[in-house]
């Protein structure tokens, strides 16, 4: 389940953010997406990524400190959307 | 190297406001007291959302006529009469947003009649015919620091000789599209603004307001009680959302201005629109710069007007300068802890000052202060 998860959410962030060059299964789960020199995103790319999970699992985040904690790493999303009872 | 503030010190003829509170005088009596005009409110008006603290003169959907010409023409009623929009006494008009309400109206809507004063320029001829002004109208917009443009605009027209007087006029009305931006990057969502105070979330309101002021050269009689001294100005262009992590925008921006300030003594009013970062990088820069000096903020009980904020605040401290017993505001929303010592959550007494440093930051890294003086 949580595989299905990350790799869902790997699939997202690939596509939302364009990633051309990314392969979904090569972005490490504890990979910093904000600042990491390989991914190159920035706060507005955040805010893209942001707006796409609400979509696409139904979740409200709520405030701009939630956000950055929960888009520290596919990691931190997983369980971040798992706080929130989302399933894969 | 940066540049310093400008010292063109001008005049302060008249200047006023309108919030939802009323009038400058008005608006300074309420917080005084501690009031908010903030209350919780659908995000995209009619269309629902989430509720966030929005400070309105009404609902906020659009109208034909736009819905914020009366309150205009409520606030022109009081500005001194003069041949506006004349050679001699250009009016520069400074908005973030203009008429991008009825743009987003029509959007929705399919109604051609909201463009007619939906882009920045139309909105501006609008209120140029509304109020009869010449054709001398110069235009200001740059996000949040767009009123203190606008200002330190009009003391360099009256310095450079291009001007006797200069009416600088300022409006930001919240929209639908507007206040739907700043909920998508989660700094506007439930919780109402507590600037500068520490705590887990930030969250800022949106207000409304319009203000304005007319500037005035010192050479001759009267002499006027309220000055602007000195303007400072820098954009650090970090990046479009976020501040140099270590604060360096801010401080080239304070301490341009405190090396204007001759000695004097100052109190802070400050942006503080109640985001933790951006709260706490203005305050350690001000309380570096002006030590012991009282820092307040009152976007806990306007809201953000946005682009006219600086111009409002303005009018603000003005009229609670001029009121009897002469009581500044405190940082209205706000408990402790805050993010400096510095920070009056309370009133404070302004006998013993002689000058206050007002700013204002933007995004893309833009800040700006001003140095108003008080005999």
């Amino acid at each position: 389940m949580t595989a299905d998860l990350t790799l869902r959410l790997q699939t997202l962030i690939c596509t939302t953010l364009k990633l051309e060059d990314v392969r979904p299964a090569d972005i490490p789960g504890d990979e910093p997406l904000i600042g990491s020199t390989r991914l190159g995103l920035d706060s507005l790319d955040a805010l893209e990524l942001v707006l796409a999970i609400e979509k696409e699992f139904g979740v409200k985040i709520g405030s701009s400190e939630e956000s950055r904690q929960a888009l520290t790493s596919v990691d931190t999303l997983v369980a971040f959307l798992r706080s929130r009872q989302v399933a894969a | 190297m940066h540049a310093p503030a400008d010292q063109l010190p001008v005049g302060l003829a008249a200047c006023d406001c309108l919030t939802p509170f009323g009038d400058a005088p008005a608006t300074a009596a309420a917080l005084l007291a501690g009031r908010s005009a903030l209350a919780l409110a659908p995000v995209l008006g009619r269309d629902g959302g989430d509720l966030v603290p929005l400070a309105l003169f009404g609902p906020m959907d659009e109208t034909i006529p736009p819905r914020g010409l009366p309150v205009l023409h409520r606030l022109a009623a009081g500005i001194p009469p003069a041949a506006w929009g004349s050679a001699r006494c250009p009016v520069v008009v400074t908005s973030s947003n203009f008429g991008v309400g009825s743009l987003y109206a029509f959007t929705r809507d399919h109604d051609a009649r909201h463009l007619a004063h939906g882009a920045p320029f139309a909105s501006v001829e609008l209120l140029r015919r509304e109020f009869g002004w010449g054709g001398h109208v110069q235009v200001f917009s740059h996000a949040c620091v767009t009123a203190h443009l606008g200002l330190a605009h009009a003391a360099r027209l009256l310095h450079a000789g291009l001007a006797d007087r200069v009416l600088v006029f300022s409006f930001d009305f919240v929209s639908a599209f507007v206040a739907g931006g700043f909920h998508s990057l989660k700094i506007l969502n439930g919780a109402m603004p507590a600037p500068y105070a520490v705590r887990p979330t930030g969250s800022i309101g949106l207000g409304e307001g319009a203000a304005f002021a007319v500037l005035t050269r010192l050479n001759g009689p009267p002499k006027p009680r309220f000055r602007l001294a000195a303007h400072a100005l820098h954009n650090e262009m970090f990046h479009f959302t976020g501040n140099q992590p270590d604060g360096a925008g801010f401080a080239v921006c304070t301490a341009a201005i405190a090396a204007a300030t001759g000695g004097r003594r100052v109190w802070l009013k400050g942006h503080g629109t109640g985001t933790l970062e951006g709260g706490r990088l203005e305050a350690e820069a001000l309380a570096r710069q002006f030590p012991g000096a009282p820092l307040t903020g009152w976007k806990g009980g306007l809201g953000h007007t946005l682009g006219s904020c600086g111009l409002v605040e303005l009018a603000v401290t003005l009229a609670a300068l001029g009121a009897p017993g002469g009581k500044i505001p405190g940082t209205v929303g706000s408990t402790g802890p805050t993010c400096t010592d510095t920070v009056a959550l309370a009133a404070f007494d302004a006998a013993g000052f002689d000058g206050a440093i007002l700013t204002s930051n933007a995004f893309g890294g833009a800040h700006a202060a001003m140095l108003l003086t008080h005999e």
